[in-house]
This record gives C-alpha cells, structure tokens and sequence, in this order.
C-alpha cells in the first residue's frame, strides 16, 4: 500500500521559489488581460476604426468575438499566457531543467542551508500538469473569440500558484482524488 | 496591415478598454481573494473532525483490538511525507499505538467508500475499530496527541 521511494528528491524549497515567479507572471498577464482586447468593450475602440473587418458580425458587447485571429494572439495577455503556459508545459516534460529550478540551484539554493530532507518531485509535476491545462484552455477559449477567458484563466492560476507560494498549499493534495472521483485519472486496479 | 493599425491606434487611444484604475482595483481584490483564502484554508486545515461510529476496516490494513492512525495519501500529495513522520513518530511514542499509510492513488474503491476527497486525510481508529476522529489537511501533533490522551484504552496502556 505504500508508495515506492522516489528515485531522487527535490530540495521542497524549489517549488515554492518558482511558484513566486509564476504568480508574480500570472498576476501580470491578469492585468494586461483586464486591459487588452480579452476585455475590451465593442461599442468604442479598434471595432470603430474597421468597419469592413467581420462586418456580418453585430450583437456582442464585447470587441474579441469579432476581432482577427492575428488580433487575438497579438493580445499582449495572450502571448505573455502563452509563456507562462510553455513553462508549465516545460515543468511536466523535464522539471529538473526547468529555468526556475535552474535559478533555484544555481543562485538561490548556495545562500540557503542544505534541505533537511529531499521530497517526491510528483506532486509539483502535477500541479503544473493542471497549471498547463487551466492556462491553456484560456488560450484555446480566447483564439475562438471568447472575451475574458484568458484574464479568468490566468486569475485562477495565479491564485493557485499564489496560495502554494505564500501557504504551502498543494493542488495535488486537493485535486486529485476529486479528479479520480470525477473518473479523469487514477482507475487503475480495482480490488473489492 | 490595416487590422493591426487599428489595434494599434485603439490602443492609444484606450477607447473600449478597460480604465487603468478599475484593472488595478480588480488585481488588488484578486491578490486580497487569495490571502483571504490562503488564510481560512490554513485555520481550517488539519483540525479534528468528528467520527462516525462504524467504519469498514476492508483493505486498509488495521489490526484489530489496536489504536490506528490511518493516514490516507496519494502520490501527488507534496503535505503527505511530513504528516507520516509525524504520525510514525505518534506511534513511536505509545505503545498500542499503529500508523498506517493507505495510498488511495489507485484505489478510488477506498476514496469513496470513506468519502476522502483530499489528501492528507488521517482517520483515528479505536480499540472497538469504531472512528473516532478524522482530521483533514496536515493535523498538528498536539490535537493527535490529546485525542489519544481521550482514550481509555491508551491510559490503561501508559
């Protein structure tokens, strides 16, 4: 029943080092989401300035929905999530080469006494996993036209990153069983 | 080209977007949510919960007649490692005392039939194997230890 002894442990420092970072990102793509074309208003604005630019389109409030695709990936907000999405991607596919935990070895990690213990790099691994997923969705709901979904998605990962940052909280200790409950992961062998 | 003239200008001209001041309000509420949250989250975490008299002690691995200190975990709990050795240091500590850790990662059987929808979750398991307490989120050493010092089969044990 117990869990197998991870190969090799990660200092528990680094996480939450880079989980900094990444709010301070995300806190940052929130605000240039607020005041980009995610939430810009159709009745003024660019809208004005075109009128041959998806002309059939009429009745939304807000400016995305009939905004160019070149407009809604040129969106600061959306090129900045699309970073911040490519390092979380980076942190599921190869966390040990990650630029935060390169940083945290590097410069941080020499100032600061040895860790007195080393834990499982699971749990991080997949709160970036879900950090991906939320970002992204963002992204992919913003390239169809849909107004303030990347500042949502990215205010909603903020506060995660936040909240492990600045609290210790872990999205692994709180998701997974209700993603396991919710049949997305964990089936596996099903005795009794 | 045109198209991007346009967003170019509608951007210095800030008509339609959203004004600067209501954008900083919205982060300050945003970062204030979160301190909110992190802080609740952190007064409620791991506090002693009540029991529920019969509990099917099936694959967890309990042995009956013993006090147990079932703690509950998954693979991708980071909280997990350090509440087990502080509960293994618990049962260190008193004689009639077990920890068991119960790894729910693939066993969502177990995750339902004790309804844990987080992790870790630690189960107080008495002498009766009836449950007396549950605590959800990291349980300070302090609250194990003076649910354990409410046993009458752990003051008859000491």
């Amino acid at each position: 029943m117990t869990e197998p002894a991870p190969a090799r442990g990660i200092d528990p420092r680094a996480p939450r080092f880079g989980a900094w970072i990444t709010s301070v990102l995300l806190l940052v793509a929130t605000f240039l989401g607020l005041t980009g074309i995610a939430a810009q208003s159709a009745s003024f604005g660019w809208f004005a300035y075109q009128p041959l630019a998806d002309a059939t389109f009429t009745g939304s409030s807000w400016a995305l929905p009939a905004a160019s695709p070149g407009q809604r990936i040129l969106d600061p907000a959306f090129l900045l999530t699309l970073v911040v999405a490519l390092l979380f991607l980076w942190g599921v596919v190869s966390p040990t080469t990650h630029p935060w935990s390169t940083l945290f070895r590097r410069v941080v990690r020499p100032r600061l006494a040895p860790p007195t213990e080393l834990e499982d790099p699971r749990p991080p691994r997949f709160a970036q996993g879900v950090g991906l997923f939320v970002v992204t969705l963002g992204l992919v709901l913003q390239l169809v036209g849909v107004p303030l979904a990347v500042p949502i998605a990215t205010a909603a990962a903020f506060v995660a990153a936040f909240l492990n940052a600045a609290f210790g909280f872990c999205l692994g200790c709180q998701l997974y069983l209700l993603l396991q409950r919710a049949g997305v992961l964990g089936r596996g062998t099903r005795a009794a | 080209m045109l198209r991007h003239i346009g967003l170019v200008r509608s951007i210095r001209t800030y008509r339609g977007h959203m004004p600067l001041p209501s954008a900083l309000i919205a982060l300050a509420a945003l970062v204030a949510i979160a301190v909110i949250a992190g802080l609740l989250w952190r007064a409620r975490d791991g506090r002693r919960r009540a029991g529920a008299d019969a509990i099917d002690l099936t694959d967890l691995g309990v042995t009956s007649g013993r006090i147990s200190l079932v703690q509950f975990s998954t693979e991708t709990c980071a909280r997990c490692p350090q509440v087990r050795r502080m509960l293994q240091g618990v049962a260190a500590a008193h004689t009639g005392v077990d920890h068991v850790d119960v790894d729910l990662t693939h066993r969502p059987d177990l995750a339902r039939r004790h309804r844990v929808l987080s992790t870790p979750t630690t189960f107080l398991i008495g002498t009766d194997d009836t449950l007396i307490a549950r605590f959800i989120g990291a349980p300070r050493r302090s609250d194990i230890e003076s649910t354990l010092a409410e046993l009458p089969a752990l003051q008859e044990a000491s």
